[in-house]
């Protein structure tokens, strides 16, 4: 049965309520107001009960006056920094990189309430212009420091024709109950190559929400990695839209769960023309009790003729009581097209596990082995050697119970 | 002689001609008669007194109609389901009528007594004079005939809301298997009935069960005793005859410790403008090391080739694995319906249990199909296996809706998947929607789908070696869907080969 309507709010959504009026978003408020945050019955949530699992928002962030520093250091790389919501000041920048501000959100109008809040909420967004070979890492640090605070920032990316670049946002803070709602907006021109990375390293207590949006051009060549390995509740949204002949998109993800988490990777793929190729593999682990969510739609537009498109998530368990689910879905409204998913779950293989340990391989490292191997096809085509260094790190971290 | 010769020769070849062009300007439901035979049937409309009219009609005892009277004050509560991928004017309950039973239909001496109307509609269906008998139930036919069916199979036939005969009862009886309509199931076995009726699909289960627990009319009852193999293949043929009818069946099938049935259900219906509601829901239960296999070849009307008309299936099946290595399997031919909502599901209960889902759901014209699956892992060492073709042609949208869940308690559970879609024409639309849920450590699930279109080299091979294009689609089709045909019983494999063939005709150029 339905909830009666209007629905009951709780808390969080009131204070939610008043904080977007407050900003001027009247359009999401009302949507709150009516429907609460999204609960199981809304499909894109059946898996992420925001109104259980989102008990209080804290109040909207001041502008922080100390900052820890950033919780991944990727050697060489050019670091920016977005503190509470407030782009800071930074170094002079590389050649072909032009750092400016844009003001309000920058996503994409969609109907997803997280959406609705980061557009509503968001006041001043990080602007990137991006020309040639760039070939120093870009670094985006999103911070929350202090005490538990509301955030929502963004960053709008413009990569010209012909361009490459690699970007990493990292996002970290305080030990406090923070509620991150970050939106990245990505436009590869024509023949663009960019890798975007982002991990959540946020603390226990925080709850992270991201929503990453891509745009290809023609010929463009997109790799994308989510980690997440940090906060208590943690969402990311993916929507790579292929609207360019002969764009290809790499989209991948890595969900690190441990006791007491829940990490969800949302994607929505669209193949907007024909020709275009795109391949989503995500991965999950998960320890103790925890939840690990992929849910995946690929859809291929009536006239996308020729699209390739695979889609595929594998779970590992460790644990006997955690939880891995999953919705890879297709879409699919043109003929003559190749596309497919897979979904695999299951605990490591006792007879690789045998193998080694048969070999003199202690069973703790032999698992580890085992994990890495697990995890290999989505850090090794990182080609920037200090990132994909400092990318092992966390796995590793991981698997050492650091976080 | 020969002037007199050529205008008949010329003649006949016209009139061969005519009829050619007259055969293919038809609809290609060949199903689409109706039947003229005379019926009450029930204003339409949904009231409480609906219900009571239907029990007692029935003749059902008081806590039959407690039941019905219960479900349908549950009903009132519940709003009809939106999630599925489908798109269709509302249902106005109030306009269909909830009850239609054939008038003559008590026991006829010889064929001579049977209405004449009710006979050609066997005849259309192609069913033999022997078994047409049989099936008007004219008195001692059954006894005197051996084995109808080609094979042994038993029928129960229901037309609109009533059963109407139920062959090779005595002799399924002798080994003590009871077969026969819900309703008299109600009346005669009320010991079962009050145990199972209800207790694999809850009676608010979901809009279209609560509905269908308030005013089903009939159906099959099936109890198979401990230890007892079904000898021959149990069958149900369903067929919606009057205008502006639902048709709400209710089957259960009990199979009792050590047991094996097997059973096969068919549906037609005639071509009309409008649309037409069937709610059914099914229920089995397998106990200790019990098996069921349940065959269905859907043909319903579906439609026009405008999209006008056709039947709303909204089915709830589901199958409950209750005993230690039990053994549930479905499998499914979708061909028919103007909107297919049906989810033949298993509930792996027992210890050791196996869950089986096979199916080839084929969508052409503006049909619309939503279907799939749910293997729900509760017991220890359970598996399941479900292999999904979806076939979409013209301006179908085809969709394969399904769940995997293992419980924390379900140690060791196993499944396999594999849905594939295949697209016929750039005007058709194929989804995947599984949803895959694994609650503890020891379940190995693995999942693959894939989308494709008929290979321009397969196409090429067939025409080449002289195949039409129509019937190179239907050979490579009836290849894509093999993996699911060699699990339906031999009669209902060679009908569904070329049932396949129909459904695609016209998908081509």
């Amino acid at each position: 049965m339905r909830p009666a309507f209007p629905v009951r709010l709780g808390i969080a959504e009131e204070t939610l309520i008043a904080q977007l009026k407050a900003a001027g978003a009247d359009q999401i408020a009302e949507r709150v107001t009516v429907a609460g945050l999204p609960t199981r019955r809304v499909e894109a949530y059946h898996y992420t009960d925001l109104k259980t699992l989102l008990r209080t928002i804290p109040p909207l962030a001041q502008p922080a006056n100390e900052a820890t520093g950033t919780a991944l250091r990727v050697a060489g790389a050019y670091t920016l920094s977005i503190v509470n919501g407030v782009v800071q000041n930074a170094a002079t920048a590389p050649e072909g990189v032009i750092v400016g501000k844009t003001h309000g959100g920058v996503l994409t109008h969609r109907d997803d309430t997280l959406v609705g809040i980061s557009n509503g909420l968001t006041k001043e967004a990080l602007s990137l212009d991006l020309k040639g070979a760039i070939g120093q890492v870009i670094q985006i640090d999103h911070r929350i420091e202090g005490e538990a605070a509301h955030v929502a920032d963004a960053t709008k990316i413009f990569v010209a024709d012909d361009s490459s670049v690699v970007i990493l946002e990292t996002f970290s803070g305080s030990d406090a109950a923070h509620v991150g709602n970050h939106a990245s907006y990505i436009a590869l021109g024509k023949n663009a190559v960019v890798t975007h990375v982002t991990v959540d390293l946020g603390s226990r207590s925080t709850s992270h929400f991201a929503t990453n949006e891509y745009h290809l051009g023609d010929g463009a060549q997109l790799r994308t990695l989510v980690v997440h390995a940090g906060s208590g509740l943690a969402r990311t949204h993916l929507f790579p839209r292929m609207e360019g002949a002969g764009a290809h998109a790499d989209v991948t993800g890595l969900n690190l769960v441990a006791e007491g988490q829940h990490s969800d990777i949302t994607m929505e793929t669209t193949h907007a023309v024909p020709h275009t190729s795109s391949q989503p593999l995500f991965k999950s682990i998960t320890r103790g009790r925890s939840k690990a969510v992929v849910q995946g739609k690929l859809i291929v537009a009536r006239d996308a003729q020729k699209t390739d498109a695979k889609f595929m998530h594998q779970g590992l368990m460790l644990s006997d009581d955690a939880e891995i689910l999953s919705k890879p879905e297709l879409e699919i409204y043109a003929d003559d097209v190749v596309c497919g998913h897979g979904s695999t779950c299951g605990k490591l293989d006792d007879d690789s596990l045998f193998y080694l340990l048969s070999r003199g391989i202690p069973k703790a490292e032999a698992e580890t082995m085992l994990v890495r191997g697990f995890i290999a096809e989505l850090i090794d085509p990182i080609e920037d050697e200090a990132l994909n260094e400092a990318l092992q790190g966390i796995v590793d971290g991981w698997l050492l119970g650091d976080h | 002689m020969a002037d007199y010769d050529i205008p008949t020769l010329k003649e006949e070849i016209d009139r061969e001609t005519v009829e050619q062009v007259l055969a293919l300007d038809v609809d290609k439901y060949k199903y689409g008669f109706e039947s003229d035979i005379e019926s009450d049937v029930l204003p339409p409309g949904l009231t409480e007194e609906t219900v009571r009219f239907i029990s007692a009609k029935k003749e059902e005892p008081e806590w039959m109609l407690e039941w019905r009277l219960d479900a349908f004050r549950r009903f009132q509560t519940l709003e009809e389901p939106t999630w599925a991928k489908l798109h269709y004017p509302k249902i106005d309950l109030q306009e269909i009528s909830f009850y239609a039973a054939p008038k003559s239909f008590k026991g006829p001496k010889s064929l001579a007594e049977v209405d004449p109307e009710l006979l050609k509609t066997y005849e259309k269906l192609g069913i033999p004079l022997k078994e047409q008998a049989i099936l008007a139930g004219v008195e001692g036919a059954a006894e005197s005939v051996g084995t109808p069916f080609g094979a042994n199979v038993a029928v129960d036939a229901v037309f609109d809301s009533v059963s109407v005969v139920t062959t090779f009862r005595e002799e399924l009886a002798k080994v003590g298997i009871i077969f026969c309509s819900i309703s008299e199931a109600v009346r005669e076995h009320p010991e079962l009935v009050k145990k199972y009726l209800g207790s694999v699909v809850p009676v608010s289960d979901n809009y279209y069960a609560t509905l269908n627990s308030a005013v089903f009319t009939d159906g099959s009852f099936v109890y198979i005793p401990k230890g007892v193999r079904c000898p021959m293949e149990l069958s149900t043929y369903f067929r919606i005859n009057e205008k502006k009818t639902g048709q709400f069946e209710r089957t259960l099938i009990i199979a009792d410790d050590d047991s094996y049935v097997s059973y096969l259900e068919g549906c037609t219906a005639p071509s009309r403008d409008e649309n037409q509601l069937h709610a059914a829901v099914v229920e089995l239960v397998a106990l200790d090391n019990a098996e069921i296999k349940y065959s269905t070849v859907q043909n319903w009307y579906p439609g026009d080739k405008d999209g006008k008309g056709g039947i709303y299936n909204f089915v709830t099946k589901r199958g409950d694995c209750r005993g230690v290595n039990s053994h549930i399997s479905w499998t499914q031919v979708e061909t028919g319906s103007a909107i297919t909502w049906k989810y033949p599901s298993c509930i792996l209960r027992g210890d050791g249990s196996r869950g089986e889902f096979y199916s080839i759901a084929i969508s052409n014209g503006y049909q619309q199909v939503d279907s799939g699956t749910k293997m729900i892992h509760l017991g220890k060492n359970t598996s399941s296996r479900i292999i999904s073709k979806g076939i979409a042609a013209g301006f179908s949208d085809n969709t394969y809706r399904g769940q995997v869940s293992a419980h924390a308690k379900a140690k060791n559970a196993r499944n396999f998947t594999q849905c594939d879609s295949l697209l016929i024409g750039d005007k058709c639309g194929a989804h995947t929607v599984p949803y895959i849920e694994s609650r503890n450590g020891t379940a190995v699930f693995e999942h693959e789908a894939t989308t494709s279109k008929i290979s321009d080299d397969q196409m090429f091979y067939c025409l080449q070696r002289g195949l039409n294009e129509e019937e190179a689609v239907a050979l490579i089709v009836n290849g894509f869907v093999r993996d699911v045909l060699q699990h339906l019983p031999m009669e209902f494999m060679v009908e569904t080969q070329k049932l396949i063939s129909i459904s695609l005709e016209g998908s081509v150029g």
